[in-house]
């Protein structure tokens, strides 16, 4: 950072003054959201990007549109708003949990949905999982196509490390109403206010007889990026939501995980407390059907 | 550079800084407002707290940029010595405050909380209010009777 420039910010209006200040400010520049993940890049000993363009003053990018089949947030909706907005819908209950219990209330206040999402190197995100869990689809716009943004599922997004960057901004996050139950379950080591050591979120669709027919579960902060767990989702297929019974189906298969070390935990315990986190993620949904 | 307008304690305030500029550092370096303290820097322990729009908010992650146009209240602006805020006088009377490092943070978002609407009059719902604030000397207990105190006036 010594002997840089310190970087302009530019704050536009609208999607396509972004987007033209984007490209007008040349390689590297970077959206700008709550600023909570950037403006600690110098603690982390990563250089500024050499300009930034503000989402916040973008009206669009901090609506929220429910519909009945889908919802769509914009990507500069604050944890804090998603939180409220969502409270009714038990479906994106998990989205909801991860935004009203992630770090603590002015940091609520100022992240976004969208920095939650393009933090690069955050293996302890939050709503990530959730949106895994969720099969959210993120919209993406950018110089040479404002308008027909491109749309990819969560998981391809975070596959592909050219989603973001280049002149690209993330506009929406759009989820279907899938109306199975989802939830979202983590583990501080505080109780609450620090980042939590793993994070377990699942959207699980339970047939007729009690059993389960169809499950999506994603697991956080164990190991370098958030993934979707698919072994665990197949093993419990057909399977009541009996949580002890879940649980030890999880602590069979969670030795594919490998756990990251870090300051809060080592590794190992990552992976040591994902079937506990599995089995309340199975009793808070047993208890809701 | 950037120009930037900052309602500041009710008060127009005109000033260039570079717009990555942490507010807590303008308003303490340019506005010489020292009330809010720079301890960890990195949004965990809620000694900078001001208030903007309203809603409370870590200076030491604002960049100046995104505090444009909006109003900022700092504590200066809650309550003087001569007249302390109800929030100040409740923390008084309980005996609350110990070293005092985390009081300016404190009696930020506790105004914030206590205003109508923005927090139920709970303990729990008051300790998750200041997950933010962190006091070393950990004398969170009667902190709270205080904020409860003033709800309790308040209504
Ligand atoms: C004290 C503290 C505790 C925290 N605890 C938690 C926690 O428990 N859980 C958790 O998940 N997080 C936690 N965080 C991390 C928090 O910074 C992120 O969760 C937050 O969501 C980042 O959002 P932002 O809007 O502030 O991002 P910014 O800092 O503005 O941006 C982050 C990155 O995303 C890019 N970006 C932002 N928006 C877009 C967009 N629309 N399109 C393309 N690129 C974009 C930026 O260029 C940048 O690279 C914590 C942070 C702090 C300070
Ligand atoms: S100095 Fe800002 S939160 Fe600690
Ligand atoms: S009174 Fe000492 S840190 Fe709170």
């Amino acid at each position: 950072m010594q002997g840089l420039a310190p970087p302009p910010v530019a704050v536009p209006r609208t999607l396509p003054e972004a987007l033209a200040a984007l490209s007008a400010a040349g390689d590297g520049a970077a959206p700008l959201a709550g600023g909570t993940w950037i403006m600690r890049a110098p603690i982390r000993h990563e250089a500024h990007a050499p300009a930034y363009v503000a989402l916040g003053r973008i009206a669009e990018l901090r609506r929220i549109d429910v519909a009945d089949d889908e919802v769509a947030i914009g990507a500069a909706v604050t944890h804090a708003e998603l939180a409220k907005a969502l409270s009714p819908f038990s479906d994106l209950a998990a989205l909801a949990a991860a935004a009203a219990g992630s770090a603590n209330p002015a940091v609520r206040n100022a992240a976004t949905i969208g920095g939650n999402l393009c933090a690069r190197g955050f293996p302890a995100a939050d709503l990530v999982p959730a949106l895994l869990c969720l099969d959210a689809v993120v919209e993406i716009a950018e110089a040479a196509a404002p308008a027909g943004s491109r749309r990819l599922p969560v998981e391809a997004f975070l596959a592909d490390p050219a989603a973001t960057g280049g002149g690209r901004i993330v506009t929406r996050i759009v989820l279907k109403r899938s109306g199975l139950r989802s939830v979202h379950v983590r583990l501080p080591l505080r109780k609450a206010g620090d980042y939590p050591v793993a994070i377990v979120s699942a959207a699980i669709g339970v047939g007729g007889g009690g059993r389960v027919e169809s499950a999506r579960i994603a697991v956080g902060s164990v190991e370098a990026a958030p993934r979707r767990w698919t072994g665990l989702e197949g093993a419990i297929n057909g399977e009541r939501l009996d949580p002890a019974r879940i649980a030890a189906l999880a602590a069979s298969l969670a030795p594919e995980f490998s756990g990251r070390d870090g300051v809060e935990a080592p590794g190992w315990y990552r992976v040591r407390v994902l079937p506990t986190l599995v089995g309340r993620a199975i009793a808070a949904l047993a208890a809701a059907a | 550079m950037m120009q930037v307008t900052l309602l500041v304690n009710g008060e127009e305030r005109r000033l260039s800084a570079e717009p990555l500029t942490p507010l807590l550092d303008v308003l303490r370096d340019t506005l010489h407002l020292t009330g809010a303290k720079p301890v960890c820097r990195e949004g965990f322990c809620g000694a900078c707290m001001v208030l903007l729009d309203g809603a409370p908010a870590v200076a030491c992650l604002t960049p100046v940029a995104l505090a444009d146009g909006r109003s900022v209240e700092t504590v200066e602006g809650l309550g003087t010595a001569e007249t302390p805020s109800p929030v100040q006088r409740a923390l008084e009377e309980h005996e609350a405050v110990q070293c005092g490092m985390c009081f300016p943070g404190m009696v930020v978002t506790l105004t914030h909380l206590t205003r109508p609407g923005n927090c139920a009059p709970t303990r729990d719902a008051v300790k998750a209010g200041l997950v933010g604030n962190l006091c070393r000397c950990t004398g969170y207990e009667r902190i709270v009777d205080a904020a409860l105190a003033v709800m309790e006036d308040g209504r």
